[in-house]
């Protein structure tokens, strides 16, 4: 036996210390977990319980706000200038900060207080907020050019009457793909058939989105809770399940490096490929696909919330929602900002989708407890 | 061993002269718990009352917009049948596969090194063993998309192959064997620094007698070295099997379509598969597999080496 003074990395795995005894330890850790069973009778029973409050805030008309905006976006999702002419508008100092995923951002939420004043979830992350009591009714009172909306965006079935949200961008969920090798023509949802793709495609790793995707083939109400439907659409993805390589959300690399050819997509990710490798094409299926859409929303407990409704409004602006479009490349909400729209962008049937197109583009709409529906069937074609 | 020890600790106690009149000090009993205290609460508030909790949900309804509804006057173990649902059977025999075969192949990885940093290592053993636990320094998330990046169509490795004219367009990322790489890969120093401990106080002259005993290389290996250091090996599987059989992140980022494990199942249920009871009642049924697997290898296996 070697010296045990000497000191050796691995002696913090040494299981046959002298000093040791599984008896003394058994007892302690009992000791213990009663303990912690003790403690935890008190307070479990209260377990999902969560704190159901009021959802009108609370005023603080004579307190006048501090000149400052916290607000929380996507990368890469603002142009240049939009944050300094609303604080040479405003005198309202704003401090930007970024964020790169709706999970992220409601891991943030639910967590605590974050002092954020806007936060730009997208559509169905926006109504699982609204259900955990994360975010507050908008006064639209101060916001008047909510007038300038596309009516699409008055009434969609994610936040009806802009109680909660005004969009800032929207698009699309289709397929992106590799036009050089995936060897046809990809018009539809039925591209995943094909010869070239099979092994080297993906579908989202999000049950509504991936239903959505079976539903528009089976020619079904992509929010559909009817059993029929959804059984069908299960086993439409289950089918397809064995001719792709993964169910992932994450698929902007391997589409890049070409471990992927075909993927079900969010346009505005592919557009952002499209940039670097031109050969990856996005395209709006024919049976229908969803519409997604980045809303501006204000926290609950937010600090600022009129400086928020404000930033709201400017955004709402004509000139102001046009330099945002122009500069980012995704569809407006706003109506009255198209005369300053730039042609490509507007002529681009992928981000401004003719009439026709338009009426097969629905959003997401919110099932509330139905979502188990979908829930279940998805932990069965995952587990396939 | 330890009776030699104890016997010799007495006798020089009764050897001293009585000693002085002290001040009066806690009992030692006390003394001895005061030390484990902090210990045991960080226990108590991060191992034993989450695990208590998940207990709980285990036996709660689910909802979508509140996750869990627990109430002690509706215990509801229905999540315990549909957890032991058949449908769940192939991951679940998939994710002990992957661990076994990956354990299997950290033994045969980690054995050899270990033995040689301790037998040959002389004194730049500690610098071995921190480049064995440099890795660890980086996020295991950065690793594997590391390994992504190696394993993909026009990735490393392909390259490589491609250029010694093996063909450059082989398919390794979402595959099993990207999966049990990637296991393997990330819980080998588990296997390593056990094994080294054990093997480094190894007795070698033991080795030597068996060979003036007339014993060859292998049968050394199998009757002499490999249960004397049998401690160093048993932790070594269980710290590598377990971790590996309710694994998800690698599976998530190497894996493909087929090659879900168990503890991406589990991860499911609190996310898209919205059923927090369920998930609850998959991690406590594996838990107490794996405790009991554990128990039942430790008595047949290593009683003495705990």
């Amino acid at each position: 036996m070697s010296d045990p003074d000497r000191v050796s990395l691995a002696f913090i795995w040494d299981t046959a210390s002298p000093h040791f005894s599984r008896r003394t330890f058994m007892r302690t850790m009992a000791f213990a977990s009663a303990a912690g069973f003790v403690a935890a009778c008190g307070s479990s029973s209260k377990i999902g319980t969560g704190s159901s409050g009021s959802t009108t805030r609370p005023t603080f008309s004579s307190k006048p706000e501090a000149k400052l905006l916290n607000f929380y976006n996507w990368t890469d999702y603002i142009d240049d200038k939009t944050i300094p002419n609303f604080q040479k508008q405003t005198g309202i100092k704003v401090v930007y900060d970024n964020y790169s995923s709706n999970d992220e951002l409601f891991a943030k939420l639910t967590a605590g207080s974050t002092g954020y004043d806007i936060i730009v979830p997208t559509d169905a992350t926006l109504v699982k907020m609204k259900h955990a009591n994360l975010i507050q009714p908008l006064d639209l009172s101060l916001i008047p050019n909510v007038k300038n909306l596309d009516p699409r965006f008055r009434n969609a079935a994610y936040d009806p009457g802009n109680q909660y949200a005004i969009p800032w961008q929207w698009g699309t969920t289709g397929i992106g793909f590799d036009k050089k090798k995936v060897g046809g023509a990809v018009t539809d949802w039925d591209a995943f058939q094909l010869p070239n793709v099979k092994g080297k495609s993906s579908f989202l790793d999000e049950a509504r989105d991936a239903f959505a995707m079976a539903l528009f083939a089976l020619k079904r109400d992509p929010n559909s809770t009817n059993d029929t439907d959804l059984d069908d659409a299960e086993k439409y993805l289950t089918d397809l399940k064995k001719k792709i390589k993964s169910i992932t959300s994450d698929y902007q690399d391997p589409l890049k490096s070409g471990e992927l050819l075909l993927s079900q997509a969010y346009s505005g990710d592919v557009f952002t490929i499209q940039a670097d490798k031109p050969n990856i094409e996005y395209v709006i299926p024919t049976s229908g696909a969803f519409s997604w859409v980045d809303s501006m929303a204000i926290p609950k407990g937010a600090g600022h919330p009129k400086n928020a409704e404000a930033f709201m409004n400017y955004i709402l602006e004509p000139k102001v929602g046009a330099a945002l479009t122009n500069f980012v490349n995704y569809g407006s909400p706003n109506k009255a900002a198209q005369p300053f729209i730039s042609k490509d962008i507007l002529t681009n049937p992928l981000i401004y989708p003719p009439a026709d197109v338009l009426a097969k583009l629905p959003f997401q709409k919110d099932i509330g407890e139905d979502e188990i529906k979908y829930s279940d069937r998805w932990t069965k074609v995952k587990t396939a | 061993m330890d009776e030699g020890q104890d016997g010799l600790s007495e006798i020089e106690v009764e050897a001293r002269p009585p000693p002085p009149p002290r001040r009066r000090r806690l009992p030692d009993w006390i003394t001895g718990n005061l030390l484990l205290l902090p210990t045991s609460v960080w226990f108590l508030f991060l191992l034993v009352i989450p695990t208590l909790l998940v207990v709980a949900y285990s036996l709660g309804q689910r909802g979508v917009i509140t996750p869990v509804r627990f109430s002690w006057g509706h215990l509801n173990f229905s999540n315990y049948n549909l957890a032991l649902n058949p449908l769940f059977l192939p991951i679940f025999t998939r994710s002990i596969a992957y661990a076994l075969v990956s354990t299997i192949a950290c033994v045969l990885l980690g054995f050899p090194l270990a033995y040689w940093i301790a037998r040959f290592g002389g004194r730049f053993r500690n610098v071995y063993l921190v480049l064995v636990i440099i890795p660890f320094l980086t996020s295991y998330l950065i690793r594997m998309y590391a390994w992504q990046f190696i394993l993909q169509r026009n990735g490393l490795l392909n390259s490589v192959l491609g250029a010694i004219g093996l063909g450059n367009d082989h398919t390794f990322l979402n595959t099993h064997f990207a999966v049990i790489l990637g296991l393997t890969y990330g819980f080998l120093p588990f296997m390593i620094l056990p094994l080294y401990a054990s093997i480094e106080r190894m007795d070698k002259s033991l080795v030597e007698a068996s060979y003036d005993l007339g014993h060859g290389k292998t049968s050394t290996l199998f009757r002499v070295i490999i249960p004397t250091v049998s401690p160093g090996l048993i932790a070594g599987i269980l710290l590598v099997f377990i971790p590996a059989v309710g694994d998800f992140v690698t599976p998530e980022l190497l894996g493909g379509v087929k090659t879900q494990m168990f503890g991406n199942t589990v991860y499911d249920q609190f996310g898209s598969g919205n059923n927090w009871p369920l998930g609850s009642a998959m991690s406590v049924l594996l838990m107490m597999l794996i405790l009991l697997g554990v128990f039942v290898y430790l008595w047949r296996v290593g009683e003495e080496a705990l």
